[in-house]
């Protein structure tokens, strides 16, 4: 049985389309110190540091995090990095999370990191090899035909994208961090847009950002005497399959399901509509909500577009299980560091620390992300309470 | 059953970056351009050339930005009998860390010599200026030997 751990710090930046003031070791620095600033705490009270940063052809750097051990004050301590593509800030803060767990570490801090105007993330996910064509695809490119299989198979309306495209930006329009700002985006607007890869329209997809989250996560003896109060981890699962094999179930893939069903299983979990209060889901690409209701449990199969269309996941119509109040991936994308983000969030509402996108009296939330062709999967519930 | 030829073919993969300085190194690349050397001062009063963003010892962000000088000593070097293309000169060279006057700490660069037997731990050096000053490390075009 593993120890109680929780949240008891949380750093951002704010989330843009340039960084040019910092280098990189600037920009994870100022989430970390922010992280360590909100608990109240200094660098000599960190064990270990645990770095979480998509594929380093993303901006070309090998292996960042030995440049980054001064900026993050790792020197004399361990330090690891982990790797798990776009679902790489879940799987690190919950690599962080296990080292607390386990009674390894007393207090860890975690951080990841994107700066998408330095790197090259579109093409670097879609290198030319010999001997195969080269789809010059993309991640859009890539999840185009897995949302129009859905569509198929729903019988979902057309604008039900659109309506989360819209919805995520109202929500982000609440959160001061949030890269897009589009407090007057209309549905219209969205349906206007580029068609960028048929069905994705261009306001349906997550913009590029410069960003980094950190966060501090202690063991239950300093937790209980933390300056804020802590989001007690109760339940982490990451599940994984290939990105391609045959009979492979790609809209709503296995790993995602069994993923949602150990972290529900820990957290006590029997309906995660009616039992959690908010999720941060990771959803770059509109069609990617009512996919992962479904993949999530929130919703029975092809019905996960009906919450989206009811508002039930709006927290400006008061939905009942409001997802992404902070604004989501579709509001600010700094890849490596997303999921983190989603997890992060999670733990702000149960702090009741979400200023003006905190969902009213929040007591269990769910962080979720994805990676790699929808095959990493790295969940955790976090809540207000210890059971 | 005859066997198959096994293929293989080789290629090349390059992406197009950016990079952003950040205030301290920035600082030292723009000085170059001004044909100086800065450093930056540690929690420990050593002064770090090329400047350090972060404290090695503290991890605090460092800020006192320290002028150092052109000349210096060598502390350690690696004498290049055969350079190659990509070597910083055609003729045989020698790779040293030089400590410069008013630093604690040397730094790598590259010391012009017509032989070997004038290189030695402890030789003073100074730099020598790139004509056309741009903001990288190659504004200092080599270390000459005094």
């Amino acid at each position: 049985m593993a120890n109680l751990a929780a949240v008891v710090g949380i750093g951002q930046t704010s989330y843009t389309t340039k960084r040019n003031d910092v280098s990189i070791a600037g920009l994870v620095r100022e989430a970390a110190v922010n992280a360590l600033n909100d608990a109240d705490l200094t660098w000599d009270d960190i064990d270990a540091v645990i770095l979480g940063k998509a594929p380093d052809m993303f901006e070309g750097i090998i292996m960042p995090e030995i440049y980054l051990t001064d900026a993050l004050g790792c020197n004399g301590k361990p330090m690891l990095r982990v790797h798990t593509a776009g679902s790489v800030g879940g799987s690190t803060a919950l690599v962080a999370a296990s080292h607390v767990q386990s009674g390894t570490f007393d207090r860890v801090l975690t951080v990841s990191f994107e700066k998408q105007s330095e790197s090259n993330a579109m093409w670097a996910l879609s290198n030319p090899q010999p001997f195969s064509t080269h789809l010059n695809a993309g991640a859009g490119g890539y999840f185009a035909p897995i949302i129009r299989e859905y569509i198929r198979r729903s019988g979902a309306p057309a604008d039900v994208g659109i309506k989360v495209a819209v919805k995520d930006r109202l929500h982000g329009a609440r959160n001061p961090l949030a890269h897009l700002q589009l407090p007057e985006i209309s549905m219209e607007e969205v349906a206007d847009s580029f068609m960028l890869w048929d069905p994705i329209r261009y306001l349906e997809s997550c913009p590029s950002s410069d960003g980094a989250c950190a966060m501090v996560i202690a063991s239950e003896e300093l937790a209980d005497k933390a300056s804020k109060p802590p989001a007690w981890i109760r339940g982490v699962a990451m599940r994984s399959e290939p990105t391609m094999y045959a009979g492979r179930e790609e809209v709503n893939p296995q790993a995602g399901r069994d993923c949602a069903a150990d972290v529900y299983k820990q957290a006590g979990i029997s309906d995660p509509r009616k039992d959690l209060d908010v999720a941060e889901v990771y959803v770059p690409f509109s069609w990617y909500e009512p996919m992962w209701l479904e993949n999530l449990g929130f919703a029975p199969e092809g019905e996960g577009w009906k919450l989206t269309m009811e508002g039930a996941t709006s927290l400006i119509d008061g939905g009942d299980i409001p997802w992404n109040p902070s604004g989501g991936v579709l509001s600010s994308n700094a890849i490596g560091a997303s999921g983190m983000i989603r997890f992060a969030e999670a733990a702000r509402q149960v702090r009741n620390d979400a200023g003006d996108h905190q969902v009213p009296g929040a007591k269990l939330a769910l962080g979720h992300a994805y990676g790699g062709g929808a095959q990493f999967f790295a969940m955790w519930v976090v809540g207000a309470e210890k059971a | 059953m005859s066997q198959p030829e096994i293929l293989n073919q080789a290629f090349e993969l390059g992406f197009t970056y950016t990079r952003s300085t950040g205030p301290v190194v920035g600082r030292f690349l723009t000085e170059l351009k001004k044909r100086n050397i800065v450093g930056i001062k540690a929690s420990d009063g050593r002064v770090i050339v090329p400047p350090m963003e972060y404290d090695p010892d503290t991890a605090e962000e460092l800020s006192e930005f320290v002028e150092v000088g052109q000349e210096g000593e060598i502390i350690s070097f690696a004498w290049v009998k055969h350079p190659r293309e990509a070597h910083p000169s055609e003729r045989p060279f020698a790779w040293a860390m030089i400590k410069l006057d008013g630093a604690d700490v040397p730094m790598v660069h590259w010391v012009a010599s017509d032989s070997e037997e004038l290189v030695s731990t402890g030789a003073r050096v100074k730099a020598t200026w790139s004509d056309d000053t741009k903001g990288y490390i190659t504004d200092i075009a080599c270390f000459e030997l005094v």
